[in-house]
């Protein structure tokens, strides 16, 4: 098999050396044989023609030769091709819009498979990445779904899960990395020892973390990335033992990470221990994970997720007893879930690509209709030239590889081109900010796109080549003759499928309409969602207090309040402060409150709140309403007053009918000495935390920073000026108090929120975009089929105006048939935006799924399109000259 | 009577195979050698030699290369490869075994039966 494979090769890769060779070799023979007969006393010229006749027919004996190559079905493959670019050259104007329709179609589905190749199918570039799986402890009735994990878990769980072969956790983060005045920010990722070993990869020189190296005291350590030991340590492997500075403090580098290495999306220059105290490690900190750290771990070959989630389970219910607070998260619905980590990680965007995907595939198919029924046209006109060769013996194969040969080349350069397409699309999708996405980062053009490409043109190849081949087949040559004569009316089947066809891709175009608007309309509703605060002239940044300079919480506030009074005195900004968190800032833990004397009720538990602790005007640098009460203000802080604010979500949900001024609260989820107790000193309005579109409304507390230090907490300047030049007056007032710090990911407040509605604003943008293109397909297709009809029964009309009828009367014959096929489309496109609307569910907002607004949006958009692709067919009709199409025939 | 016999289906591949065995010969070569060593008793038909040949070094049986003829013009000469020998013994075999049979059935009379 593989001999005659090579050797059919050989013989196509010099195709011209083999036809000249054989011809040669021929030619020597009858003239070999023709020298034989000399020597037997014929006379030359007879000899020769002696040889020649006994020999035989030289041109079937090559036909034969090449065959027995293996060359027939290439020859004959040669044979369609040309034919059928010879016969596309002949209608430039069929092969246009065939190819281009074909392009973007083809290249509408490339790109967004594209995206969902990297983000949703390609496993992560991790040793059997299969069976990495996250855990994460969630409180659904606290309304809490996702907490993250403890580090208390991670050491009751350790070695005690048999389903598991390695456990660990990670926690993401930035450090100032370098010499000491270094202010440059890096990405960091603190892990735990077997964080390498879970995740399949180990240190390429050095080694990883150990155990002795997870307390406070003991975490001077660092492993570099490869990067980062070939940019600064010119990748010599002496760096092992050197030090580095991180956040002041030296580590000693004890490893470096293969080339290549990386974890999710992070770029983390530099891997420290995730150490811990003692006390972090007992029972009572279980359910004090908050989202910092996240837990990872890998199944054993042969478990299974559910296997670990029985295990885990068991775990969890034999570490009760040792739980001060079991009974209360139990009422929480307390749970450890073990989720995949692939799917974990893409769980929030899958359902909007697949809806992308599914609108993209409708846009093919509007194409596909399109085509079909273009090419039908065209079949019809080549019919009796089929018919006859035929009738004169070509095979039914033959017509069928005919067809198919003019299809595949119409797909393949339309694959081509929507492959330029998606390149173009790819672009797009990028500068659209799909990188931000979970692996958005590896979407790309590459040779697996080329290759699904030119497949998927094949394949349409074949799909369009069906219908037209049955076209062709499926009458007598003889009543083909017959039929459809230019002089005649159209065959009945022929026009039926045809309109047929038009009905299908007004329905189809409907669907994708309403989906666009769904999209659309979502992203409106969301866009007119007050976040609660006004983000207009507002820029926050980032700070992280490292170094020895502030060992104390009370140092950490002098710097506060020094930088505060300074904004404060800026020109420009007109008030300063500082929170723990600020809303749309990605972090979203939540921790529990209690208000003193409150007893549970049957069912009810303990719940979490936003919680921030914050300094300076910042209620209002943000722009809160204040809706009893007063603001938090920076001389809580110093006094040590010990007093809140609740918003008002909290304050209703306590006391619906009541004030919340003056009741008492305690941090965490029980009761405690009198001392601890906050007062509330003050309701503001609720704020959109995560995003726009969060819709539980669960509550928030502010608490002075002093009450809820963090050395890592955001500053918020609201002013007059534009907000890079507040961004600027930021970053100056943080140098001038301590040069070696700096602000980071300074941002306007609305360019956060507008961040975070990438995942709403791309779709609808690209829904509208398919829109677009479906209804010029409309256009071209209902053009076309009509432009048609009406040159099939020139003769027809031209006899009814030469016997009276008005040209509104004919008019009005071309449009009725238009309304009829609307009516149809739309009455299909109604049932599929029905199912459409149902599968789109998850990614709707605030609109119901057949809103009566979108469909009639929808309805009037494509009758007016197909409106106005009808009238230049139906008026060309009216004018009709009867003279002149009569004289025609 | 007859002094040519027609060929048996089948039989041509074989026949080229052997005549090439012998020494590296071009078409009409092939053609003369198995008039020669049939006896003048086996004529190939002219026409459906050229597609044997192509159909046997598709195979991968006999190998072609381009050489100088007796009277110096340029040729295709063909040569049997490894894979060619096999075959033609293997061909060979087969058919001594099937001629003795049939000879043998042939040549019973009426006391053996």
């Amino acid at each position: 098999m593989f001999r005659r494979l090579r050797s059919l090769l050989r013989v196509l890769a010099s195709r011209r050396d083999f036809e000249s060779g054989m011809t040669e070799e021929l030619r020597f023979h009858i003239e070999q044989y023709a020298d034989e007969l000399v020597r037997s006393g014929v006379p030359a010229p007879e000899a020769r023609r002696r040889a020649r006749l006994e020999f035989g027919d030289l041109n079937s004996v090559k036909g034969d030769c090449r065959q027995e190559r293996g060359l027939y079905w290439f020859d004959e493959l040669r044979r369609e091709l040309r034919y059928a670019v010879r016969s596309l050259r002949k209608t430039p104007a069929f092969t246009t819009t065939a190819i281009l329709t074909l392009a973007l179609c083809i290249g509408a589905n490339l790109t967004i498979f594209a995206v969902i190749d990297a983000i949703l199918l390609r496993p992560l570039p991790l040793p059997h990445s299969g069976r990495l799986v996250t855990l994460y402890n969630t409180y659904p009735k606290a309304g809490v779904a996702r907490d993250g994990a403890s580090i208390a878990d991670y050491y009751e769980f350790r070695s005690h899960i048999p389903a598991f072969r390695s456990l660990s956790l990670y926690s993401f983060g930035a450090a100032t990395v370098g010499n000491p005045g270094s202010t440059l920010r890096e990405p960091v990722t603190h892990v735990t020892p077997e964080f390498f070993a879970t995740l399949g990869e180990g240190a390429a020189i050095g080694r990883v973390f150990t155990d002795a190296e997870m307390t406070h005291q003991t975490d001077d350590v660092a492993i570099l990335s490869d990067a980062y030991w070939k940019e600064h340590f010119h990748a010599d492997a002496r760096a092992i033992g050197k030090k580095v500075w991180v956040d002041g403090f030296p580590k000693t580098v004890v490893g470096v990470l293969p080339p290549g290495f990386h974890f999710l999306s992070s770029g983390s220059q530099l891997y420290l221990p995730l150490s811990s105290s003692p006390e972090q490690r007992t029972p009572a900190e279980r359910h004090s994970g908050g989202n910092v750290v996240q837990m990872l771990a890998r199944l054993r070959p042969g478990a299974t997720v559910e296997q670990a989630q029985a295990q885990i389970d068991a775990q969890n219910g034999a570490l009760e007893k040792y739980d001060p607070q079991a009974k209360l998260m139990a009422a929480a619905g307390f749970r450890s879930l073990v989720v995949p980590l692939h799917a974990d990680q893409v769980a929030s965007i899958r359902p909007t690509l697949l809806v992308l995907q599914s609108g993209a595939f409708v846009l093919l198919l509007i194409g596909i209709v399109n085509l079909v029924n273009l090419l039908l046209v065209r079949a019809t006109a080549r019919s009796k030239e089929l018919a006859v060769r035929q009738a004169l013996g070509a095979s039914r194969a033959h017509v069928m590889s005919e067809v198919a040969a003019e299809t595949t080349l119409l797909t393949l350069f339309g694959g081509l081109l929507g492959l330029a397409v998606a390149a173009g699309g790819i672009r797009l999708v990028a500068l659209l900010g799909a990188d931000r996405l979970p692996f958005g980062a590896q979407i790309a053009f590459d040779g697996r796109l080329a290759l699904v490409a030119v497949a998927a043109a094949i394949v349409l190849g074949i799909v369009l080549a069906a219908p037209i081949g049955w076209f062709h087949l499926r009458l007598h040559p003889a009543d083909a003759l017959q039929s459809e004569g230019r002089g005649g009316t159209a065959g009945r089947s022929a026009q039926t499928l045809r309109h047929g066809f038009i009905v299908a891709q007004i329905a189809l175009a409907f669907v994708l309409l309403t989906g666009a608007g769904l999209l659309g309309i979502s992203l409106k509703r969301a866009m007119e969602v007050s976040p609660g605060f006004r983000p207009d002239h507002v820029v926050a940044g980032q700070i992280s207090l490292v170094g020895s300079k502030y060992p104390s919480p009370k140092s950490g506030l002098a710097f506060i309040q020094r930088l505060v009074t300074k904004l404060d005195r800026e020109p420009g900004v007109s008030s300063a402060g500082v929170a723990t968190n600020i809303p749309f800032s990605g972090k979203n833990g939540k921790s529990a409150a209690t208000v003193a004397g409150h007893i549970f009720r049957p069912g009810e538990s303990p719940r979490g709140y936003y919680s921030y602790g914050v300094a300076g005007s910042y209620f209002q640098a943000m722009g809160f309403t204040l809706k009893a009460g007063r603001f938090l203000t920076g001389a809580d802080s110093r006094r040590g007053a010990r007093v809140c604010v609740v918003d008002e979500d909290f304050a209703s949900y306590y006391w619906p009918h009541g004030s919340a001024l003056g009741h008492r609260l305690f941090q965490g989820s029980e009761q405690a000495p009198e001392n601890e107790a906050f007062t509330i000193v003050g309701v503001v309005g609720s704020i959109k935390q995560a995003g726009l579109t969060d819709d539980t409304a669960q509550g928030a507390v502010y608490y002075p920073y002093i009450d809820r230090v963090n050395n890592n907490f955001f500053v918020v300047v609201r002013g007059s000026l534009h907000p890079e030049a507040l961004g600027l007056v930021l970053q100056k007032a943080v140098r001038q108090i301590n040069p070696d710090l700096a602000a980071s990911e300074i941002q306007s407040m609305d360019d956060r929120i507008d961040a975070s509605l990438i995942t709403r604003r791309s779709p609808a943008l690209l829904g509208g975009i398919f829109s677009a293109i479906a209804l010029l397909l409309v256009v071209i297709g209902t053009y076309g089929a009509l432009s048609y009809a009406v040159a099939q029964r020139r003769r027809e009309i031209a006899v009814r105006i030469a016997l009276g009828a008005r040209p509104e009367q004919i008019r009005a014959q071309f449009l009725s048939l238009a309304v009829r096929l609307l009516a149809g489309g739309m009455a299909l496109g109604l049932i599929g935006a029905w199912l459409a609307g149902q599968a789109m569910q998850a990614v709707l907002f605030h609109v119901t799924a057949h809103s009566p607004a979108i469909l009639a949006g929808a309805a009037a958009i494509i009758a007016a399109a197909s409106f106005a692709a009808c009238l230049l067919p139906a008026r060309r009709a009216a004018r009709l000259s009867p003279m002149q199409a009569l004289a025609e025939q | 009577m007859r002094n040519t016999a027609d060929l048996l289906p089948g039989t041509l591949d074989m026949l080229i195979l052997k005549a090439v065995s012998l020494k590296p010969l071009h078409g009409y070569g092939v053609l003369l050698r198995i008039r020669q060593i049939s006896g003048d008793a086996l004529e190939i038909p002219q026409g459906s030699l050229y597609p044997a040949l192509y159909r046997l070094e598709h195979q991968g049986l006999i190998a072609a290369e381009w050489g100088q003829s007796e009277n110096n013009r340029r040729a295709k000469y063909y040569t049997l490869t490894a894979a060619g020998r096999r075959r033609l013994r293997e061909e060979t075999a087969g058919w001594n075994r099937l001629a003795s049979a049939i000879a043998a059935a042939l040549n019973t009379t009426s006391e053996e039966v």
